[in-house]
């Protein structure tokens, strides 16, 4: 697998979406791209002006929580950078627009920010944005790091090379899970799923069985059962009738992929049924959101998490970067999105230093292939698909009524990324293993 | 069997009583005064908030007097909130088509969201439900969490209330005639104008009742408003615009509805909901209970 | 509510206005406004085909996201399934589809309703429409389609390749153009007029002979068709169609835009779809409050001036002459 990871292609020009007719803009455009006063940013790019990183993020609509921690990690690394002499002695400045976590809204935003010198971006969450970027970012010349957008597509089926992820796929987080399920609960072979009604929920749950039939006979050596999941509505006010469907189910270990606040209504509704007493929940990744909501009405339950500052004591970028959080904002709490976002930024960084530009394609080329420290240890940006391979955490959760949060985390553990990462197959989706 | 089918007529009318409660309101402005109220889930939501913060005193453990304390305090914080809408919005546009006020309450939506993410921020909140009814209930197989039975009885009893107060007080009569014919009210020496800011303020103040009294049944966050306004929507014209009983009834189809697609339809959730009201306005555009179109 | 009539030569040199407003625009700003001009083009057609349904036959709906994402969802799967279909046949069809989806909401709904009644059944079949979106499997789900590239125009002797630079914007301005002017043909001319006594006086049209249902429908086919007109337009200048299209608060723009700039004017609508943009493009920055911004400002116009920016113009302009009729009486 390394040596592959070191084959940098970079000279793989077509994407997966050939149909797109994609020229080099700047050579088509001709004379209106010459007159229009905004379009001079190679002009620009050689000189000490500071690099301009464009941040296209939620800060609206029902991901600006998630956007509030990505903005704040992208505005921690620029300080921590400029603070240092900055990238090959310039400084890095943010351009923050809102994406409203609406594609239209996003690209308008991104077109808006190459327009005006920052082609090179940060900060998608949702997927549906992560898959309008890569076609917008070809034509238009610019790059993207994404910062928790969870589709596997990104890298797969709409894989672009524009595009990239220096966080956890959902391969590799959702087979980490299985993997640390295997291990810890061997005795725990009956699974089911509270899936959300959406095209990412069910991707969660079909790699998260792959990974219990791949590691459950491996380190368990028992063939685990599949019962059929739930599938939940988004954004229901009462989700009573898919809990009572649950609680009558045989599994003793459930999988949670629901999000946010309907997790939280989720959990809430499902306290008097006992759904989660005597049998293990996992949840996909809501980090503290559930906990910090539910305080002591948390059910203890395992979840993924782009970063834990405990986890990662010691390290000397993620004490710096807690630090600076907790300093900028007074908040103890900060959840994994703060990390990814920081992490995007030094890769920005040292992309730029190691290709000695800032240019779309050379930052690129700095970015495949590229190996870089992070609050979460080292990290590969696997150079044919843009993945980073990273070892993926979780923490388990439980009440903790004497506390002031009235939760405490008490276990957390890192997954080696390389033993539940899926090989590099962009264009392509992968095949998964699937209950006979 | 039997305990399916209880849990799913009792889960169905937990959904019908707590839809009802916040479509109360919603559906009284429409009787009396035609107004579609856009932004009447935006302060169910404040509502909430606001007994949210009452019950953020009390620690993990809410006593059941506290909890019925703070949806008082909601309803009168909506009432008085009523009262400045109806002054400052509503009073202005009496003279203009329907549209306008539609897209001022809309607008009134947004600023509500807006409202609550300035003060309570973005992080997600729940409160517990009141200490005496953390228990269960156990029927014929079928488990009935006494909060529930809380949210299905203050439906009911908030059913009661208005139906009476409308059919057998003095002011429920002057209020209807008022629907019924407000030119010929204001003849009588009626005056109709402040009848409308009561029922503006009636109105908001069911609107905060409902967020106080469910504030334990689901999580709170800016996106509330957005999770409850198309259900009671659903529920006030399906029941016939402006009907009480009407959207009672309403909310009793919707809910079962709801409960039976979550059970036998589980992949298409929504797809029910939304052809039961386009079915039933096609079949009966007034709705169930409503009176022929204007 | 009197509607303004426009002079033919008025409205051309209105058109004409707008048409070098928007070719100049590439040359003189970057490519973030350039997408937003195409946007506002389509969000103009969109307005207008709103408010002819609305403002000439009376018909308040608030489902129009549904033709809009009908058109957008019909050219996106054309252009990423069927792309040897002529660009221009695509659009058409897309433009059909919605006329199909408006006939079949009008057969089952306007017989029987109108007013908020009739909004409120356009608001639940357009939800329908979206939750339903979301489930199919061809339409991509909920991430929608990705990859709508902009194809070529082929006219057997030349070609235009609307990939390059940004001649798909200026292919949107021309179309928007041809269907604002055709949508203004039918404003001014005797079908509009027809369905202006259907709304101010139905019994009396209906005195007259004039079949009422049949005229609201065809308003409403009408309305739905050059929605989803726009939304085909829509399709390749976002090259990704998602079920937002489709969600009623998308419903609520053209009615924005209508009232923005006033209802009673064939350019109200080409006024708010401007002027929103503005709004919304200055307020861009000012992240976390945005909600509050656009609530309040909308409020506030609808309270301040509820006849529009153009009402409100109409109203200073036709006081002025008065003024100084005044003034000359006073110092003769």
């Amino acid at each position: 697998m390394d040596s592959r990871v070191r084959d940098v292609r970079i000279t793989t020009e077509e994407d997966s979406m050939t149909h797109l007719k994609r020229r080099t803009v700047i050579g088509g455009l001709g004379a209106s791209a010459l007159t229009a006063p905004f379009l001079t940013r190679t002009a620009w790019a050689q000189s000490d002006e500071p690099i301009k990183i464009g941040v296209v993020t939620s800060l609206s609509g029902p991901q600006e929580f998630i956007g509030s921690f990505v903005l704040n990690g992208c505005k921690i690394a620029v300080n921590q950078i400029n603070a240092q002499g900055g990238v090959m002695g310039r400084e890095l400045v943010l351009e923050v627009r809102d994406d409203r976590a609406n594609p239209a809204d996003a690209t308008a935003a991104a077109r808006e920010l190459i327009g005006l010198g920052a082609h090179l971006q940060i900060g998608t969450i949702s997927s549906a944005v992560a898959l309008a970027m890569g076609p917008l970012m070809s034509q238009e010349g610019g790059v993207v790091i994404t910062c928790g957008a969870g589709s596997e597509k990104i890298n797969h089926e709409n894989y672009n090379k524009h595009v990239f992820r220096p966080g956890d796929g959902p391969y590799m987080r959702m087979r980490a899970q299985a993997q640390l399920m295997a291990e810890r609960q061997p005795e725990v072979t009956s699974w089911t799923g509270i899936i959300p009604d959406h095209e990412y929920g069910r991707t969660t749950w079909a790699v998260f069985v792959d990974g219990l039939l791949e590691f459950y006979p491996d380190i368990a050596g028992v063939q685990p059962e599949i019962i059929d999941p739930i599938i939940v509505p988004y954004g229901a006010g009462d989700y009573r009738s898919f809990i009572t469907q649950a609680a009558r189910s045989s599994a003793k270990g459930i999988y949670n992929s629901t999000y946010g606040g309907d997790s939280v209504t989720l959990f809430q509704q499902a306290k008097p049924y006992r759904l989660f007493e005597d049998r293990i929940l996992m949840d996909s990744a809501n980090e503290f959101i559930v906990a910090g909501a539910l305080g002591t009405q948390t059910p203890p339950h395992w979840t993924g998490i782009h970063w834990y500052h405990e986890t990662n004591k010691g390290n000397e970028m993620s004490d710096q970067l807690y630090a600076d959080y907790v300093e900028m904002t007074g908040d103890t709490t900060p959840m994994g999105w703060l990390a990814e976002a920081h992490a995007g930024i030094y890769a920005y960084a040292k992309a730029i230093e190691k290709a000695g530009s800032t240019e779309t394609d050379a930052v690129i080329s700095g970015l495949k292939g590229l190996v870089w420290q992070t609050v979460t240890g080292e990290r590969t940006m696997r150079a044919e698909d843009n993945q980073a391979i990273k070892d993926v955490e979780l923490i388990y959760i439980e009440p903790k009524p004497d506390t002031e949060k009235g939760y405490a985390v008490t276990d957390y553990v890192k997954v080696e990324g390389t033993s539940v990462i899926e090989p590099p197959s962009p264009g392509q989706a992968v095949e998964l293993r699937s209950p006979t | 069997m039997t305990g399916e089918l209880i849990t799913i007529a009792f889960n169905a009318l937990i959904w019908s009583m707590a839809t009802f409660l916040i479509a109360s309101g919603l559906t009284l402005v429409f009787g009396i005064l035609h107004v579609l109220n856009f932004s009447h889930g935006g302060f169910f939501m404040i509502g909430a908030y606001v007994a949210y913060t009452v019950l953020e005193q009390f620690g993990a453990t809410v006593p059941l007097w506290a909890y019925l304390m703070a949806a008082i305090v909601a309803a009168a914080a909506m009432g008085t909130a009523g009262a400045a809408v109806d002054q400052v919005v509503f009073r202005r546009l009496k003279n203009f088509e329907g549209v306008y006020v539609l897209i001022a309450t809309y607008a009134l939506l947004l600023v509500c969201d807006g409202f609550v993410k300035l003060v309570w921020g973005l992080n997600y909140h729940s409160v517990s439900p009141p200490e005496s009814l953390l228990g269960v209930l156990f029927a014929g197989g079928a488990i009935l969490p006494h909060f529930s039975i809380f949210v299905v009885l203050a439906g009911l009893l908030t059913f009661l209330v208005l139906e009476a107060v409308l059919n057998h007080t003095s002011v429920g009569r002057t209020l209807q005639a008022i629907a019924a014919d407000p030119w010929m009210a204001q003849v009588l020496g009626i005056n109709v104008s402040s009848v409308y800011r009561w029922t503006m303020i009636v109105g908001f103040a069911l609107a905060g009742l409902a967020g106080g009294l469910l504030v334990a049944n689901q999580s709170l966050s800016p996106d509330l408003a957005g999770i409850f306004i198309l259900q009671a929507f659903g529920v006030v014209i399906v029941g016939g615009m402006g009907s009480i009983r009407g959207a009672f009834i309403a909310a009793i189809l919707l809910g079962f509805v709801e409960a039976i697609s979550a059970t036998y339809l589980p992949s298409y959730p929504g797809v029910l909901f939304f052809a039961t009201i386009a079915a039933v306005l096609i079949l009966r555009p007034e709705g169930l209970l409503g009176r022929a179109t204007t | 509510m009197s509607i303004t009539r426009i002079k033919p030569q008025h409205f051309a040199g209105v058109m004409a206005l707008l048409i070098v407003a928007g070719f100049l625009l590439p040359h003189v700003a970057n490519r973030g406004i350039v997408f937003l001009g195409g946007v506002v083009a389509i969000n103009m057609v969109f307005g207008i085909a709103f408010n002819i349904a609305f403002q000439k036959a009376g018909i308040l709906s608030f489902g129009n996201a549904m033709f809009f994402a009908t058109g957008a969802y019909a050219t996106g799967y054309m252009i990423t399934q069927v792309p040897q279909i002529p660009f221009l046949l695509m659009i058409a069809l897309s433009g059909l589809a919605g006329a199909l989806l408006a006939l079949i909401t009008g057969l089952l709904a306007l017989r029987r309703s109108s007013g908020v009644y009739f909004a409120v059944i356009t608001l639940a079949v357009g939800e329908l429409i979206h939750v339903l979106i979301t489930k199919m499997d061809f339409l991509g789900r909920n991430d929608g389609m990705v990859g709508v590239f902009r194809p070529t125009l082929d006219f057997a002797v030349f070609q235009i390749d609307l990939s390059q630079g940004d001649s798909y914007y200026y292919f949107i301005i021309l179309s928007c153009a041809v269907l604002i002017s055709i949508l203004w043909v039918l404003w001014s001319n005797r079908f509009g007029r027809a369905l202006q006594t259907v709304k101010s006086d139905p019994m009396r049209a209906d005195f007259l002979g004039t079949d009422i249902n049949r005229k609201r429908l065809q308003a409403l086919v009408l309305s739905g068709a050059a929605t989803a007109l726009a939304g085909a337009l829509f399709a390749p200048w976002a090259q990704i169609v998602t079920p937002d299209l489709a969600h009623w608060s998308q419903s609520t723009m053209p009615l924005l835009f209508a009232l923005l700039g006033g209802t009673a004017f064939f350019f109200g609508p080409v006024v708010g779809a401007v002027l929103f943009s503005v709004l919304e493009y200055n307020t861009r920055t000012l992240v976390g409050i945005s909600d509050l911004m656009v609530g309040g400002l909308l409020l506030a116009v609808v309270l301040a001036v509820p006849g529009g920016v153009l009402g409100l113009l109409k109203s200073v302009i036709a006081r002025k002459p008065a003024k100084s009729l005044v003034r000359k009486e006073k110092n003769p």
